[in-house]
């Protein structure tokens, strides 16, 4: 049967590109398969049914500029009023990223080609980062190009809007990083979503937990550092610092000063790239 | 020319010495490695793919240093490995195309190579559908197109046969020489069963606890031995009373006759008697011995 198409082994003399490349489609695929592209119809419901609700509140904003000329949700805000979509997003696509190829011991097959580990997990990373700052910052950019083609009265917001650009990009790679690193250690998906969620539930309920105790006690400076617990606020506190916008905690509670929120955040990056190193090296070893 | 070459080379674990003063070097065709388990053959290979320094000697793949140039090997060779390693959820098309591009084939080139080497190892229209459905021969036709699709020059393949059928298992085995001869790619293959490699290998290493045994073409392993098994409808005893009568030396396994050559007067004799006797000649066969007997020999002698 095969034997009347058979033309022959036929060797390659093309060209062979670099690691780069390599690593970029190995980015490209694992974003693509974040948001269930060139998978069947079913993985692509999470995904885009979360992202449609991130645009929600931008396209309930431009409405109301237009028609009672009024900010809904601030740009610098959005990342943190919207938490919870994010949150969602970031524990039910983690685990497509990274769960397979250490359950299936696909990683081998990538081994054994030039790849690296290293440059499988920045791949991986930079795919996870991407999807969740395009998550962020789609909405942000449509209210942005709203507000200027309804022409709010007064100045556009411009620099408010780079700035919370800006830090998308900084708490998409903090949300990736443990994202991937949570779901990494647990390579069952239905697990590695678990933990994820479970981790930003801890973290967000503790805030108001610790904050309400230190406060009524008296500590106010103390209080102010329970924000730095949850990852949006954090964010949030450094973007308060750098760029000066106002604070979206609850009830406007103070952030401690820029200082302590950037080194909490590079400390908290530095963790987490290294959970994943670690987790990595193990799996490599196999 | 050696396609690859250890020296010395040396893979202390906490516990156990997985590989223990290799000197051995392979040149083209296909090549077996056998062990049995826990001989030492999959941690051999992880470390001529540069991915496990060795603790103490050297070696070199297709002139590449294994510890210095791990990376320029990788491009070069291919690797089957003897564990399930496919994603259910995909289909194999995408993935040996997925695979291709990690190895540094741009886009239409990974698609044509892909199409091509899935044709070869005999997956036709299954190959758009996902992996998860696939039969255990299926996935290791898959597993071993991913190893070929970026056309190296050397691949390792782990145990490639390792739990198909028998029919499976020799579809393998004549792909594997293939891949060898028509393809024109250096193959080292693991196996645990000697029989198999015997059929498909130019030269066979034989291994045991991490140490060489014995590495030698196949020629050697096999050679003829100076018997020939008779085999005839009826009238064996009557054959043989004639046979050792007439001077040879006759021994009866089972419903066959083994008799020692001792020169070209033996066939004939063998011919004119049982033409004498009218018997009905089944077989007439060159005895060989089996890799399975020299194998057996050289760990007795070892123990």
């Amino acid at each position: 049967m095969s034997e009347i198409y058979d033309i022959g082994y036929r060797h390659y003399d093309g060209v062979r590109l670099g690691r780069w490349h390599s690593t970029r489609a190995l980015a490209v695929h694992s974003l693509r398969g974040i948001f269930g592209l060139g998978r069947p119809a079913r993985s692509k419901i999470v995904p885009f049914s979360l992202a449609a609700i991130m645009i929600l509140p931008a396209v309930v904003g431009i409405a109301m500029m237009a028609l009672i000329n009024q900010r809904g949700i601030a740009y610098s805000g959005y990342a943190v009023v919207m938490q919870a979509v994010v949150a969602i997003f970031l524990a039910a696509q983690s685990p497509t990223v990274v769960a397979p190829d250490l359950r299936y011991r696909v990683l081998p097959l990538y081994l054994s080609r030039p790849v690296s580990i290293i440059e499988y997990v920045g791949a991986k990373v930079v795919a996870m980062t991407v999807a969740v700052f395009a998550l962020i910052a789609v909405p942000i950019t449509l209210m942005y190009l709203g507000e200027l083609v309804v022409d709010m009265a007064g100045p556009p917001a411009t620099g408010e809007y780079l700035g919370a650009m800006a830090m998308a990009l900084v708490l998409a790679l903090l949300l990736a990083v443990f994202g991937l690193a949570l779901a990494s250690f647990t390579p069952r998906r239905g697990l590695g979503v678990a933990s994820v969620i479970t981790v930003y539930l801890l973290s967000s309920a503790a805030v108001p937990i610790l904050y309400g105790t230190l406060y009524s006690s008296g500590n106010e400076v103390a209080a102010s550092y329970a924000w730095l617990v949850n990852p949006f606020w954090l964010v949030d506190s450094v973007q308060s610092a750098l760029f000066g916008t106002p604070p979206h905690s609850i009830e406007d509670g103070a952030y401690p000063g820029g200082v302590a929120s950037v080194a909490v955040l590079l400390v908290l990056l530095i963790a987490g790239l290294f959970a994943l190193a670690l987790r990595y090296r193990k799996a490599a070893a196999r | 020319m050696h396609i690859l070459a250890t020296e010395g080379l040396t893979k202390r674990f906490p516990t156990v010495t997985a590989v223990d003063q290799l000197t051995v070097s392979v040149g083209p065709g296909v090549t077996g490695l056998v062990g049995a388990n826990g001989a030492g053959k999959s941690t051999l290979i992880k470390i001529l793919l540069g991915l496990l320094p060795p603790s103490g000697g050297a070696a070199r793949v297709l002139d590449l240093d294994v510890t210095e140039q791990g990376a320029q090997i990788r491009r070069l060779v291919g690797y089957m490995p003897e564990h399930e390693c496919l994603p259910p959820d995909v289909s194999a098309t995408e993935l040996v195309v997925h695979l291709a591009r990690m190895s540094g084939l741009p886009r239409t080139a990974a698609r044509e190579r892909a199409a091509d080497v899935l044709r070869h190892v005999g997956l036709a229209e299954e190959r758009y559908r996902p992996v998860g459905g696939y039969s255990t021969g299926m996935k290791q036709r898959v597993k071993l197109a991913q190893a070929l699709v970026h056309d190296p020059k050397l691949i390792f393949l782990d145990e490639p046969t390792n739990g198909l059928d028998p029919r499976g298992r020799d579809e393998m085995l004549t792909l594997i020489r293939r891949i060898g001869t028509e393809f024109g790619i250096s193959v080292l293959v693991t196996s645990h069963l000697l029989g198999e490699l015997e059929r498909i290998c130019d030269h066979v290493i034989v291994i045991d606890a991490g140490r060489l045994l014995r590495s030698s073409a196949i020629g050697e392993f096999t050679q003829a031995t100076q018997t020939v098994t008779v085999e005839v409808d009826e009238g064996l005893d009557e054959l043989a009373a004639r046979l050792s009568g007439g001077g040879q030396t006759v021994s009866r396994q089972g419903r066959m006759l083994v008799v020692k050559v001792l020169g070209p007067e033996t066939y004939d004799a063998i011919r004119d008697t049982t033409a004498e006797l009218d018997l009905c000649l089944i077989r007439l066969e060159q005895g060989r011995h089996r890799i399975e007997d020299v194998f057996r020999d050289e760990v007795g002698a070892h123990v």
